[in-house]
């Protein structure tokens, strides 16, 4: 429990560390995928090509979209790429990081489709097996051509009655197999090499435009996360004081009526005003939540707001539509580091 | 448990997560409803598409349908719409994203039932045994011998190897063969397109309505919250109202029981012991109630909240400090954040 507990804490640690974790789910899930597909060649001269194929592109394709889907970044990404400039000018050294950090990461699943087809042997031999070249056969040699295509075409097959126990149904299947092993192997050592030399490479150039950027793409995902977590907080406050406002008002309206005198003995209690602090834990924390957006035109002109110009990135400048800044330094200051980013309960 | 707990918090650590972690579970929950589901052609001409048509449809359709009774929203949806405008106007914009939100998360579970019918094969097998190319596959010299209702009531025969009697005409491994193969095509194709058709519509929607997007999700938020906390507040009330109640009754009671004694023996008891002071905590229940204090009042005012919801207004209690950020004390702890998480 405890290496699960510490497991999962790495992963939510930072949004990078979220997007690897789901990644690597994506990876497992294509694994699981792959080991229960039942695969069915077909057999047929003309089919087995496609077959073949298809089943080594499209998954891989499907997977690919997938994995830019299941990351919340590709989304931040082209809400940053298409906002309006606003007070906050665009940097497309950071949208280029944060697609290529993207693509990297939905391309893991896709590739371990690949390579576990490779490194199987199925699809390629379903789909390679009309091209072989009879004469490397000894066993075809006293075969007229239309009986070696179709010999061929069933090699995929070990179980039908013309290549059963056929000791050149199995040097064919052996031989495409051989080969789609070592295409597996060598593409995995090129994507290892690949990823090795950027790791390591990468350093000798433009380390701290590199450094830049990944700060600026961090940042962005979180403020995203951070302004929908406060409009979660704000409405729950709106709604809080719009209820309790509605109680008060039904007390007020019925007083109004006189419908309370009859109940006025039994309950002597001074007639309670109807103050929106009741029932808020602490009024000032309350109206720091609602910060004076208290209607739904309000609301709405902060969103469009919100969208069309998002404020400059600098938290000293004067205070302009976004009045003091002294709030965001005081929820920077008081938001410990580590919490501030998960989102655990504390119930 | 302690796991349970575990993956379910790492799962609600952001609203995407937990979105993702609901999807991959009715992805898994119908995926093991179909290998659990034992299918069975009835190889007969007639009979076998229209099993398989409603093995590969009613399935889907009957979860989607659990997907929307099963979302607690969709009961928040209909009275959202269906509520007169009263003080609080309605916005069609807000509906429309509630409701998209909710069918794309219904979609899930048959759009895998679909995907793995087709990737299976069985069904498409069953369906379009009688369809299979026989001058092709097979000894194309033997079919014209037979009549199509013959040759119908072979082939339909192919799905079930105990039965098929026409292995003369058309090998069975290649008629099962071939249709499993064109079953597959389909299946990663369909695959292929729905993410395609999901990845466009999320990733193209922040180009066009990124401004009415972000609206809409608050307010559908909002509505959510907004009914929870009324539900919550309403469950106080009651609460209150019942234990007052109770109260009442048991002084009342006493109070009975009293007179009655000091009729018969008790005639010089002080005057002080007729009314008991009320327990301690009597004070507060009664504040609970905020002046709601009888059945015609709860009436009218859950009346009132369905007929005529208040305005999305809350006016100014006092001038805001300085220029709006009442940056007053310290952040108070957030204790109920995730509890309110909307899950629209």
């Amino acid at each position: 429990m405890e290496k699960f507990r510490v497991l999962f804490q790495h992963f939510q640690s930072s949004s990078e560390s979220v997007m690897n974790g789901i990644c690597l789910l994506l990876a497992a899930v294509t694994v699981k995928l792959y080991s229960s597909f039942d695969f069915n060649c077909p057999c047929l001269a003309r089919y087995n090509a496609l077959y073949g194929l298809g089943l080594l592109l499209t998954p891989p394709l499907a997977l690919f979209l997938c994995g830019l889907l299941a990351n919340r970044q590709s989304v931040v990404m082209v809400e940053e790429w298409r906002r309006p400039v606003g007070h906050r000018r665009k940097d497309p050294g950071i949208i280029r990081y944060m697609c290529s950090s993207v693509l990297q990461r939905a391309l893991a699943a896709p590739l371990v489709w690949i390579l576990l087809a490779l490194l199987d042997g199925k699809c390629f031999v379903c789909a390679f097996s009309s091209s072989v070249d009879p004469e490397k056969f000894l066993d075809f040699a006293n075969m007229t051509p239309s009986q070696v295509q179709l010999f061929l075409a069933k090699v995929p097959c070990k179980e039908d009655e013309l290549v059963r126990d056929s000791p050149a149904r199995k040097a064919v299947s052996r031989y495409l197999r051989c080969l789609s092993q070592a295409i597996g192997w060598s593409i995995t050592l090129l994507l290892i090499i690949l990823a090795f030399l950027g790791r390591c490479l990468r350093p000798c150039f433009d380390q701290t435009v590199f450094l830049q950027r990944r700060y600026w793409s961090n940042y962005v995902d979180l403020e995203q996360k951070l302004f929908d977590e406060t409009c979660c907080e704000h409405a729950r406050d709106f709604a809080h004081r719009c209820v309790l406002h509605f109680f008060a008002n039904m007390q007020s309206e019925m007083r109004a009526r006189g419908l309370r005198r009859d109940t006025a003995d039994r309950d002597p209690e001074p007639p309670v005003t109807p103050g929106p602090q009741d029932g808020l834990d602490g009024g000032g924390s309350g109206k720091a939540h609602l910060r004076a957006v208290c209607s739904r035109e309000q609301v709405d002109r902060l969103l469009s707001t919100w969208y069309s110009s998002k404020p400059p990135l600098d938290l000293l400048a004067s205070p302009g539509i976004w009045g003091g800044r002294g709030g965001l330094n005081h929820r920077a200051l008081t938001v410990a580091p580590g919490t501030g980013l998960s989102q655990h309960t504390d119930v | 448990m302690d796991k349970f707990r575990m993956i379910f918090q790492f799962l609600q650590s952001n609203q995407e997560s937990f979105m993702n972690g609901i999807c991959g579970i009715m992805a898994l929950a119908s995926a093991q409803m179909y290998s659990a589901f034992d299918f069975n052609c009835p190889c007969l001409p007639g009979y076998n598409a229209a099993y398989s048509a409603g093995i590969l449809l009613a399935p889907p359709l009957v979860l989607f349908l659990l997907g929307l009774v099963m979302n607690n929203n969709v009961s928040m949806l209909a009275e959202e719409w269906k509520r007169p405008p009263g003080r609080r106007a309605k916005d069609p914009a807000v509906l429309r994203y509630m409701f998209c939100s909710m069918a794309q998360r219904a979609l899930i579970a048959p759009v895998v039932w679909v995907a793995v019918t087709l990737l299976d094969g069985k069904c498409f097998l069953c369906a379009f045994c009688t369809a299979v190319p026989v001058t092709v596959l097979g000894n194309g010299s033997l079919a014209p011998g037979l009549s199509p209702p013959e040759l119908a009531r072979l082939l339909a025969r192919v799905p079930c190897p105990d039965i098929y009697d026409g292995d003369w005409l058309l090998a069975r491994e290649v008629a099962v063969r071939y249709l499993r193969c064109i079953s597959q095509a389909l299946g990663w194709s369909f695959v292929l397109l729905t993410t395609l058709l999901a990845f466009v519509v999320r990733s193209v929607r922040p180009c066009f309505t990124q401004a009415a997007f972000l609206k809409s999700k608050y307010w559908s938020h909002y509505i959510d919250i907004e009914r929870k906390l009324f539900d919550e507040t309403c469950t106080e009330h009651a609460k209150a109202f019942a234990k007052v109640c109770i109260q009442q009754f048991f002084e009342a009671m006493n109070h009975d029981l009293e007179l009655g004694h000091t009729h018969g023996a008790l005639a010089t008891a002080p005057a002080g012991s007729a009314a008991p002071a009320p327990p301690e905590g009597a004070e507060e229940e009664r504040e609970k109630l905020r002046g709601i204090t009888d059945q015609g009042a709860v009436n009218r005012l859950l009346t009132s909240w369905h007929k005529c919801k208040p305005p999305l207004r809350l006016g100014q209690e006092e001038p805001p400090v300085g220029n709006g950020w009442a940056g007053g004390g310290p952040r108070p702890p957030r204790k109920e954040v995730a509890a309110y998480f909307s899950r629209v």
